[in-house]
């Protein structure tokens, strides 16, 4: 027995592990990090990406309550750039190519100086459970750590089996080796369980690549920069990213080797994702198309190796050779690793509460890939959740979590424990109700004051925060208060400025909502007097100006939901005693043990109806008794 | 269901001859079957019973049959006992439903546990209601189409072209990397234009469905002795007129309701419109002119041998601003042709009926009633407004030019529509893009 009692024991180093470690620790509580490689901590086992629509949203989100990621990202990002910078700021989202060896040293430099923070070296074998509750784990030398709580991110190792072509392997993700004892021990323990596929193309030496021939896709100019602490001074050199595409006679070798894949023979049974399918996937379902766009990316900069996105494949190693030399550029292109597919179990999430605690098992917190996720971005925001839930566990505290308006770190929550998985969930703003309100550019706005009350966020965040929001206070206040009036306006700057001239007085914040206008214009007029120093309170200010009538017309729909939300269910109410239900309806009902009425409401299968008979029968307190069906 | 109480009702309308209806649904069908009975029945098929009484006699003599839950209107158990129509003997038939552990049912409660026990979507649920109160038989059919779901079927079209828009946005919005432009490549602005068409048509049939159940609201106003009474006696004329009082609060106010070419128009009559000390009455003429406010149509009746007065002028000034019909009574003692005026006043006589079927296709006109034939399906004003929400939506989204404000929009459109079919989450949404389109680098 290890002679440290912790609060918080975190299984796991890869993006969900760390983030919550170093969550647990930021708020001031003993944590332990487990791990059976501390060389790959904070690897990236699959594309060399951090962002994207809806992924970038998260990493933000992670930055404004603390976390990592984002600051690991500017510290190792070799290519930024801003997706959809042509539609509105909601849908704008930051993505950056990533140095693997520079990300891995971001993170685990962070872990190794974070105060209250233990790392250990071990693979875990075993939990240590009293009744229904987590005490402690075991490691592979026997060696048993006790703490109040307990993350488990195992993600990919769970029971992972590797394919190419029809041969077959027992592993983990990137050549480290499969948890079989743990994925044992947990399946004994009756979670529900299921099993996903996720795949990798073949990576390529960069100097067999003929990049003249190729389109170069280069970084954004300014570089961005991806957390609210950072500045593009901490980037690495930048490098661009190149593109080819896959062409006839590619898919003809597709084609060609169908026989020997793993998918279409059946060998494979994890389901995989619909969104990030296999080259062979996409030339079966898609056959009309005759091309597919492929890119080229960077693994680093002290590295040759080149990631083409876009081929992921389980195809046998002499087909994906053939089809990689079918692709412009790639004609003589040397191979360094094969791809591969890899099925693993999951838990079923629905199975969790929203604080990621499991509903069977006390004090036991599940995040990231073993909740049915894909991507690092999904991985880091539960390990944040999970880290913090379960240091509020620790002191006694209430769980947290934001909600579907907050954070889209409270939608995939939300999804994953009211409707599960059915293929490895990945973040899309299109999850979102309240999208308008859930951008990047206001992460910090939505959570930074929480994570500051949480104790994830620091001193010097908390400060720069408060400047900055009240900054965009005063800013929005002085223009609401700043009056413009036809009299005094030059029909010349009307014309440059509005389009043309105001027939009454307006205030500058009424003139920002038009469409034509934007801060920078407005503030060429005479009356506008001094503008904001700071370019991003400027731009916050805009924002929330232009999308103001959506966002109240989403506030008052957030209201009207809100009190379904507020209804809480009790965990011990047996829904067979509610009158009137059905018995599917019931079924669901107590296999979920949904936390609120408004999560019951989001459950597949439940119906307007059932919901407006727990109303019924929340009204009655409970009680038991039969409800009175009113005509 | 074995856990909802046991319900049961005369199904039948009352003091009909032929054969009369007890209904009975619940979890405790089963046992209340072998006690008036005497024996199991084999579900779903008619079987000659006796109906017994506590004492082994018989009540009566007729047709039982058995739906096994789910398999019935209700989703639960019931129990059909089709005996003769006498009002003595259905009673009897209830009280003894009723001592073999039964509560009577009551009004609409069958068709609210169809609905809870998901036999009938909330559209088709409240078309039934529809059908029981229907005033007219047009009403009467349009709400058994609703029924079978032709209102349903409009609206899950109109959802469907809407959820194929919102595929493409939201594919260009999450998927910015793929090499396509959704939204140009498969004619968005088209489409849009496309289902703001379909919703208009489907709105306007709603709207005429709505008309039929609630009717049009009529105030009839004019000079004493103009012939009030008389038109409105000739407008109720051939048609079986429906002389039941409306309901309500509304009582005291309205006076009759009569049916013009199947639209129900409830007549309020503004005699009691005078001044008066006696706040009895005072009560009455602040309701009367609340009703008057809400209506939809004046129609304002004059005298063709004096023509429009003084006095009609100070009447029709005190009457709000709603769309008027002027009618010229008496043609037949002033010679005049019955017809429409230039001006769209309308000429005729109560007395002999001359130009009645004018005015009765004026106020049709008016309130915008065009007969749409079978298309018809019976529409709640609950149904109007959720669809001239959406449209509202949907008239924004044309003019937007950021794509995620455009998807906004689309999303609060079928959130409206939602109001009427039920949730669609964005897991379906996503279903529908990866169905459609190569995603994913």
């Amino acid at each position: 027995m290890y002679p440290i009692k912790f609060d918080v024991i975190v299984v796991g180093g890869g993006h969900a592990g760390t983030e919550a470690a170093l969550a647990a620790a930021r708020m001031g509580r003993k944590t332990l990090l487990l791990t059976h490689n501390i060389e790959t901590l904070g690897q990236m086992s699959c594309n060399p990406a951090i962002g994207g629509v809806g992924k970038g949203h998260l990493v933000k989100e992670v930055d404004a309550l603390g976390g990592a990621m984002a600051q690991a990202t500017d510290e190792s990002g070799i290519q930024f750039r801003i997706l959809n910078s042509s539609k509105g700021f909601a849908v704008r989202a930051t993505r950056a190519q990533a140095d693997r060896m520079l990300y891995r040293q971001a993170i685990r430099g962070r872990i190794e100086s974070q105060a209250n923070l233990w790392l250990f070296q071990q693979a875990v074998d075993d939990l240590i459970i009293r009744g229904d509750k987590v005490l402690g784990v075991v490691t592979q030398l026997g060696i048993s750590f006790f703490g109040e709580a307990v993350v488990l991110t195992v993600g990919t190792f769970l029971s992972g089996l590797v394919h190419v072509g029809l041969m077959h392997y027992q592993a983990g993700r990137a050549g480290d080796p499969p948890s079989l004892s743990l994925a044992a021990r947990l399946r004994e323990m009756q979670l529900p369980v299921g099993r996903l596929k996720t795949g990798t193309p073949p990576r390529i030496h960069g100097d067999s690549i003929d990049y003249s021939i190729l389109t170069m896709q280069p970084g954004d100019d300014p570089v961005p920069v991806f957390s609210f602490m950072g500045g593009i001074e901490q980037h690495p050199p930048q490098v661009p990213c190149w593109i080819t595409h896959t062409n006839e006679k590619t898919h003809e070798i597709i084609r060609g080797g169908l026989d020997r894949s793993p998918m279409f023979t059946g060998v494979i049974e994890g389901v995989g994702p619909r969104y990030c399918p296999s080259i062979e996937d996409k030339v079966t379902r898609f056959s009309e198309k005759t091309s597919h766009q492929i890119f080229l990316e960077p693994e680093g900069l002290s590295t040759r190796e080149v990631y083409p996105n876009g081929i992921s494949t389980s195809l046998p190693f002499d087909i994906q050779l053939k089809l990689i030399h079918s692709m412009r550029g790639l004609e003589h292109a040397h191979i360094t690793r094969p791809g591969y597919a890899i099925e693993y179990d999951y838990f079923d999430p629905q199975n969790l509460k929203s604080s990621l605690e499991t509903k069977t098992i006390e004090n036991l917190y599940f995040a990231g890939q073993i909740n049915g996720t894909t991507g690092y971005e999904e991985a880091a925001a539960q390990g944040l959740l999970a880290g913090i839930n379960a240091s509020l566990r620790s002191q006694g505290k209430d769980a947290w979590s934001p909600g579907r308006e907050q954070a889209y770190l409270g939608v995939m929550v939300d999804d994953l424990v009211t409707r599960g998985v059915s293929e490895p969930y990945r973040m899309f703003t299109s999850r979102a109700e309240y999208r308008l309100m859930l951008r990047e550019d206001n992460a910090d706005l939505r959570l930074t004051e929480q994570g500051y009350k949480l104790g994830v966020v620091d001193a010097a965040r908390w400060a720069r925060f408060c400047q900055k929001r009240d900054a965009i206070a005063r800013e929005s206040e002085r223009l609401k208060s700043t009056w413009v009036n036809p009299r005094l306006l030059t029909a010349g700057a009307a014309e440059k400025v509005l389009g043309r001239q105001i027939e009454r007085e307006y205030s500058l914040y009424e003139l920002l909502r038009r469409p034509d206008v934007n801060y920078e214009s407005l503030m060429m007029l005479d009356s506008s007097g001094a503008e904001a120093s700071d370019p991003e309170v400027a731009k916050q200010v805009e924002i929330q100006a232009k999308y103001r009538g959506y966002i109240e017309r989403q506030e008052d729909e957030i209201t009207r939901l809100q009190q379904y939300e507020a209804l809480r269910l009790p965990e011990d109410l047996d829904y067979a005693t509610v009158k009137g239900l059905s018995a599917e309806a019931q079924q669901i009902l107590n296999r979920h043990k949904p936390e609120t009425v408004g999560q019951a409401a989001r459950l597949s299968g439940i119906t307007p109806a059932a919901i407006s008979l727990l109303l019924v029968h929340q009204k009655r307190g409970f009680s038991g008794e039969s409800v009175k069906i009113s005509a | 269901m074995p856990s909802a109480d046991t319900i049961a009702a005369i199904a039948t309308s009352p003091g009909r001859g032929g054969v009369g209806v007890v209904r009975v649904s619940g979890g405790g069908v089963e046992a209340l079957m072998f006690g008036i009975l005497g024996k199991a029945l084999e579900p779903r098929t008619a079987t000659l019973c006796r109906f017994f009484d506590e004492a082994g006699g018989a009540i009566d003599f007729g047709i039982a049959l058995y739906f096994r839950s789910p398999h019935s209107y209700t989703g639960e158990d019931v129990l059909e006992l089709q005996g003769h129509g006498g009002r003595v003997v259905l009673n009897m038939l209830l009280e003894r439903c009723v001592a073999l552990g039964a509560r009577l049912a009551e009004p609409g409660e069958f068709t609210r546990r169809a609905f809870l026990n998901d036999k009938i979507d909330l559209a088709q649920a409240e078309s039934v209601a529809d059908l029981i109160d229907a005033a007219t038989q047009r009403a009467a059919r349009s709400a058994v189409s609703s029924l079978q779901g032709e209102f349903s079927k409009r609206i899950h079209g109109l959802v469907s072209a809407l959820v194929n828009l919102r595929m493409l946005v939201e594919a260009t919005l999450d998927f910015p990397e793929e090499d396509l432009d959704y939204l140009e490549a498969n004619d968005a602005a088209g489409q849009l234009e496309e289902i703001r068409a379909h919703l208009k048509s489907v709105m306007d049939a709603a709207r005429q469905g709505n008309m039929l159940r609630a009717g049009v609201h009529v105030v009839l106003a004019g000079r004493p002795n103009v012939g009030k009474s008389s038109l409105l006696n000739r407008l109720a004329g051939d048609e079986v007129a429906i002389v039941t009082e409306i309901p309500g609060t509304t009582r005291d106010v309205i006076r009759q309701s009569i049916e013009v070419e199947g639209v129900p128009m409830h007549i309020i009559d503004t005699a009691g419109l005078r001044e008066s000390d006696d706040p009895v009455e005072k009560i009455g003429i602040e309701r009367t002119r609340q009703a008057i406010g809400k209506s939809d149509l004046i129609l304002y009746l004059a005298d063709s041998v004096t023509g429009l007065g003084d006095e009609d002028g100070k009447i029709l000034a005190d009457l709000p601003d709603l769309p008027k019909v002027i009618v010229y009574n008496k043609i037949d003692l002033t010679g005049a042709l019955p017809g429409i005026a230039e001006d769209e006043a309308v000429y005729l006589s109560a007395k002999t009926g001359e130009g009645v079927d004018l005015l009765k296709r004026k106020l049709l006109e008016r309130v915008s009633w065009q007969p749409l034939g079978e298309d018809q399906f019976m529409a709640r004003q609950r149904h109007v407004s959720a669809l001239a929400d959406a449209e509202a939506c949907l008239a924004r989204a044309q003019a937007d030019v950021q794509p995620e404000i455009f998807a906004e929009d689309l999303r609060l459109a079928q959130a409206a529509l939602s109001n009427i079919t039920g949730e669609f989450s964005s897991e379906d949404l996503l279903g529908e893009i990866f169905s459609r389109f190569c995603i994913g680098k």
